[in-house]
């Protein structure tokens, strides 16, 4: 089996955006939606502080779809526009979405947008990926961990992108993946892992 | 509040709301007349199966000193995607958000499309369409009225980073005499200081920022690169994981000292009292290196204790390169040098330093030829006393503790290097004495000359090797810019001859203080024409807009030859897309203007010639890198750029770059000031005890974003998601004015005042405010923030290398809920 994903150093994680604006710019993301964020973790502001000056802190924490392999979301879509695809990615066939949006709120990493309106780009052309699907109003959008990209042997844009080499994709079924090598070696964990998803992105300080 | 890895809370849907901050909305834009979306410009894309696609390679960007390798993918004629390039060995270079946000910022509603002619009063912002051929003359017409009437001088140019510098010349400057706006004023603050002493070179250092490394300390001075400078942030984790305690000066809570291991939080504009304390501290408990001094610095030297001046005889100056007299090649007169004298251990006696087999000693009074010496070292102690750690702490707002244990840790944990930034403590009217006070710290402990060490700007990645053989285009002799006897800065307040003026992106309201005092003398001139690719914060006061091709567009298949920096390679900039809009490349409307004139024949009548020129030569470490091979290729790396230069590569053998081939630390020339060796002085504004402070009680601090590079990507759309006009407010300020998250305030003091947004957090010192570099002035409610900076022009620093810098930093505000 392939299980892929991504494995996050936080201490590497500058809260830069660049990840958030090349997956806007490969996915063809419009404006309003992002498939990426970069919160900065508890605080009211991005790039707040938690504590009171000068005993402060902050966490980056870089949060997309975190691939599931138990996906709430995939469970709760009433059509099977979420499914489990053979690399253990979890995705969206929009022809199949009728925008019930019970995905997202099944979500509780909060992954996915939805296309409220007309999408409006800016530029008003279709950027990114020329393989990436345009997605019409209606339908829920979310990170596919650059499956087009994938398709010709790439990382996915917010990996090869990062400034600081944060993120690192691959194989978590292969053990011999430097995913898995870091997911072991940090002791990388996952996101709320309380709510029984079983994502497969993981992420170490 | 709650943490996302432990528990659910963190990442509820309305903290995703909040946290991802700023509403576009609220930062749309504001009437800007006469501009339509890119829409109509463009050839709907065509309608076929497969569409066209092609790479292009350019160098950018390059104001944020990082200048990448990017590739950009187009498709039917519309760059879709901007990645790192490949590099030689197989991996990828670096990007950043702003590269990435070029897809959309290239194209934005905010371009300046068609030439434009004022009909307003200037400031109004009112104007009217015009042709190309129109704008020209009109423009031509204007220089040459002028220059029939007040003198070839009367014409100031000016070509900046900011707006359209694709190639590098300013041809115009040159072909008419222009007046230039002399010096700058910006990123030189400690330059001044520290230059002189051989440490810094215009205050960049002189080693790799690779050698961070080696060092087992290095201190951020002030310094933010986790924003400004996202892409070398990689020596920093590297130096990191190798065991370097990275210690961060700022009074803000950056992401730079998020990453650090310590924060120092002096109060704005107080970062010479840390290194005055830690001066003291370490000579009081003889952390020094006495053996570095004696043998490397100018701590030896006597100094009279009546005059105060260095001891010496004069001789004539020789070039060590060519072992000849230097001569000054304007007066043609030989130039002569002071050699010091030093008390010679061996003989006891004074004995000048250029004599064979002395051993200076570095302390003691003695009295030569009737006259009271003492060493430099000795005075330096004397002189330093006062500034004990307690005094640093008072001024400082730091801890006593934590000046000492900063001092102990540069002083005795190993090579220790400070990294200073460009857009902070270099922006107060002191910061020549935090450069002079740094060189001291780094000579007094031997840190120079040794792997891991060195002090100044590291941002640009420090030293590496340079394209060798990139030939600069000539032109005739008597085609040279005029003398520009008053710097820009200083032409609101100090006569001058100019009365027209033709500038390439925003230089009135960026490279100066006090826009208010600026632009009202702008407004005095009997023309002003800009050239810009968005409708920057000056365009509104011009009389005639021309627009310009961002650096993606160009009418040619090359444009430019650069060299890189992040990835060190040379590039023939290739046509990514035809130009947008009716915007043109600045060397053709160059040589518009100078056809006008009959003088365009001396430019290069194309960017092929242009670039076939530069590449003529390819020698040394640009072997194989001709025009064809480059073109080819779009980029070439530079044949020894894998060397790292450490701080013992970057001075061989200790020599320095000062008369004396050692550190020179007392500043003969600055004896009328007292200043001879750094002193304590308040910035000229941004202090407590000011007594303006009653009235403006706030300190206003900008510094970068990385969102920006100056106001450059205000209009990236992209960005405006995120981030716009926002004044970062500690939450006991914003209380005690009944100020809450997102309300507008308006900023003022003396100079001006301003609107923008709140944005109310702990990260800021309280008592004082934070704001990213400017924005084009119409995205703001109402007025920006250059209205309220301080424009003072520090007396002492005229005869200095980079003269008075403009201390944007060195400003009180008030603010209330507007």
């Amino acid at each position: 089996m392939t299980r892929l994903a991504q494995v996050i150093n936080l201490e590497n994680c500058i809260g830069c955006q660049t990840c958030v604006h090349s997956c806007k710019m490969q996915n063809n993301v419009p404006m309003g939606l992002t498939w990426n964020r970069v919160l900065s973790d508890g605080e009211d502001v991005l790039d707040g502080a938690s504590g009171v000056f000068p005993n402060l802190s902050r966490t980056y924490l870089p949060v997309a779809c975190q691939h599931c392999q138990n996906a709430s979301c995939q469970r709760v879509c009433p059509t099977g526009a979420t499914y489990r695809d053979d690399e253990g990615r979890v995705l969206v066939d929009y022809s199949k979405c009728i925008g019930c949006r019970m995905c997202m709120a099944a979500c509780p990493y909060n992954a996915r947008v939805f296309n409220w309106h007309e999408p409006v780009r800016d530029p008003d052309f279709n950027y990114g990926g020329k393989d990436v699907p345009v997605r019409p109003k209606g339908v829920v959008e979310k990170c596919t961990l650059c499956k087009e990209r994938a398709a010709e042997g790439k990382e996915p844009m917010c990996v090869q992108n990062c400034p600081t080499k944060a993120r690192t994709y691959g194989d978590l079924d292969d053990p011999n993946s430097e995913a898995s090598k870091l997911v072991r070696e940090h002791k990388a964990y996952v996101l709320l892992e309380e709510q029984g998803n079983n994502p497969s992105l993981h992420y170490f300080d | 509040m709650s943490k996302t890895s432990g528990s659910s809370g963190g990442i509820t849907r309305r903290g995703f709301l909040k946290a991802t901050g700023v509403s576009a909305g609220a930062l749309g834009l504001a009437g800007v007349a006469s501009m339509t979306s890119a829409d109509g410009w463009l050839a709907p894309a065509k309608a076929i199966a497969e569409p066209e696609e092609r790479k292009a390679i350019i160098c950018h960007q390059f104001h944020c000193l990082s200048s990448c390798g990017l590739e950009c993918t187009v498709r039917d004629g519309r760059m879709v995607l901007v990645e790192p390039m490949e590099l030689e060995d197989g991996t990828r270079g670096q990007v950043c958000l702003r590269g990435i946000t070029e897809v959309q910022h290239t194209y934005t509603a905010d371009r300046l499309q068609t030439p434009l002619k004022r009909v307003g009063e200037r400031g109004e912002g009112k104007f009217v369409q015009i042709s190309w051929d129109e704008a020209i003359k009109t423009v031509a017409d204007a220089i040459k009225d002028c220059r029939a009437k007040y003198g070839e001088d009367s014409f100031f140019y000016r070509k900046s980073t900011e707006a359209s510098v694709a190639h590098n010349y300013e041809f115009l400057a040159s072909l008419l005499k222009a007046d230039t706006g002399g010096r700058w004023g910006l990123d030189r603050g400690q330059a001044n200081g520290s230059d002189p002493s051989g440490l810094t070179s215009g205050g960049l250092c002189l080693n790799s920022i690779y050698d961070w490394k080696n060092a087992a300390t290095v201190v951020h001075l002030g310094s933010n690169l986790m924003e400004s400078a996202m892409t070398w942030t990689p020596a920093f984790f590297e130096a990191k994981k190798n065991g370097t305690h990275m210690i961060t000066v700022d009074f803000r809570y950056s992401p730079t000292v998020q990453k650090s291991h310590e924060w120092l939080a002096v109060t704005p504009g107080t970062d010479t009292a840390l290194i005055l304390g830690s001066i003291n501290h370490i000579l009081a408990n003889k952390w020094y290196d006495e053996e570095f001094m004696k043998a490397h610095t100018s701590m030896p030297y006597l100094i009279n204790k009546a005059t105060g001046e260095i001891m010496g005889k004069m001789a004539v100056k020789i070039d060590p390169e060519v072992n000849e007299p230097v001569v000054d090649p304007e007066t043609g007169e030989t130039l002569e040098v002071k050699v010091p004298m030093v008390w010679d251990a061996a003989t006891n006696a004074a004995r000048y330093l250029d004599e064979a087999g002395i051993v200076p000693a570095l302390e003691g009074t003695y009295n030569v030829d009737g006259v009271d010496v003492v060493t430099q070292f000795d005075l330096l102690k004397e002189q330093m006393a006062e500034f004990t750690p307690q005094w640093a702490a008072e001024v400082t707002g730091l801890t006593a503790d934590q000046i000492t244990s900063f001092a102990d840790r540069y002083a005795n944990a190993g090579p220790a290097i400070i990294s200073y930034g460009f857009g902070g403590p270099d922006k107060y009217a002191n910061a020549d004495i935090l450069g002079h006070s740094t060189s001291v710290l780094a000579a007094i402990t031997g840190n120079s000359g040794k792997p891991g060490t060195g002090i100044g700007f590291y941002g640009i990645g420090g030293a590496k090797a340079g394209a060798e053989a990139i030939k600069f285009w000539e032109m005739p002799e008597e085609f040279v810019p005029g003398d520009s006897p008053v710097a820009m800065y200083d032409m609101p307040y100090e006569d001058n001859n100019i009365h027209c003026a033709f500038t390439f992106g925003d230089a009135f309201t960026l490279e100066s203080g006090s826009a208010n005092n600026m632009l009202d003398w702008v407004k005095t001139l009997d023309f002003f024409a800009i050239c810009d690719i968005y409708h920057s914060s000056a365009v509104d006061y011009a009389d005639i807009v021309l627009p310009a091709c961002s650096k993606f567009e160009s009418a040619e298949d090359v444009s430019d030859v650069r060299t890189g920096a992040i990835a060190p390679y040379v590039y023939l900039n290739q046509k990514v897309i035809d130009p947008l809009f009716e915007a043109k490349e600045d060397i053709e409307i160059e040589r518009l203007i100078a056809a006008e004139f009959g003088l365009d024949k001396y430019m290069p009548q194309s960017n092929e010639e242009l670039a076939k020129f530069m590449l003529s030569e390819p020698e040394g470490n640009m072997a194989g890198m001709t025009y064809e091979a480059l073109k080819e290729n779009g980029a070439m790396k530079l044949l020894d750029s894998d060397e790292i230069i450490t701080g013992a590569d970057a001075v061989p053998d200790q020599q320095y770059s000062t008369d004396t081939g050692r550190i020179e630390l007392y500043y003969e020339d600055l004896l009328e000031h007292d200043l001879a060796f750094p002193q304590y002085e308040t910035p000229q504004e941004c202090y407590r005890e000011n007594p303006k402070a009653n009235d403006y009680p706030l300190m206003f601090v900008q510094g970068k974003s990385r969102y920006r590079i100056h106001a450059y990507y205000s209009a990236s759309t992209w960005f405006q998601e995120y981030f716009g006009p926002v004044v970062n407010i500690h939450p006991k300020d914003a209380e005690a004015r009944g100020i809450a998250m997102d309300d507008d305030v308006r900023i003022w003091n003396d100079r001006g005042e301003f609107v923008c947004r709140a944005l109310i957090n702990e990260s800021v010192m309280p008592g004082t405010l934070f704001m990213a570099e400017t924005t084009y002035n119409h995205y703001y409610p109402e007025g920006f923030l250059q209205n309220v900076t301080n424009a003072y022009r520090q007396e002492r620093c005229y005869p200095m290398i980079f003269g008075p810098q403009i201390p944007y930093n060195d400003t009180l505000v008030e603010m209330k809920k507007a």
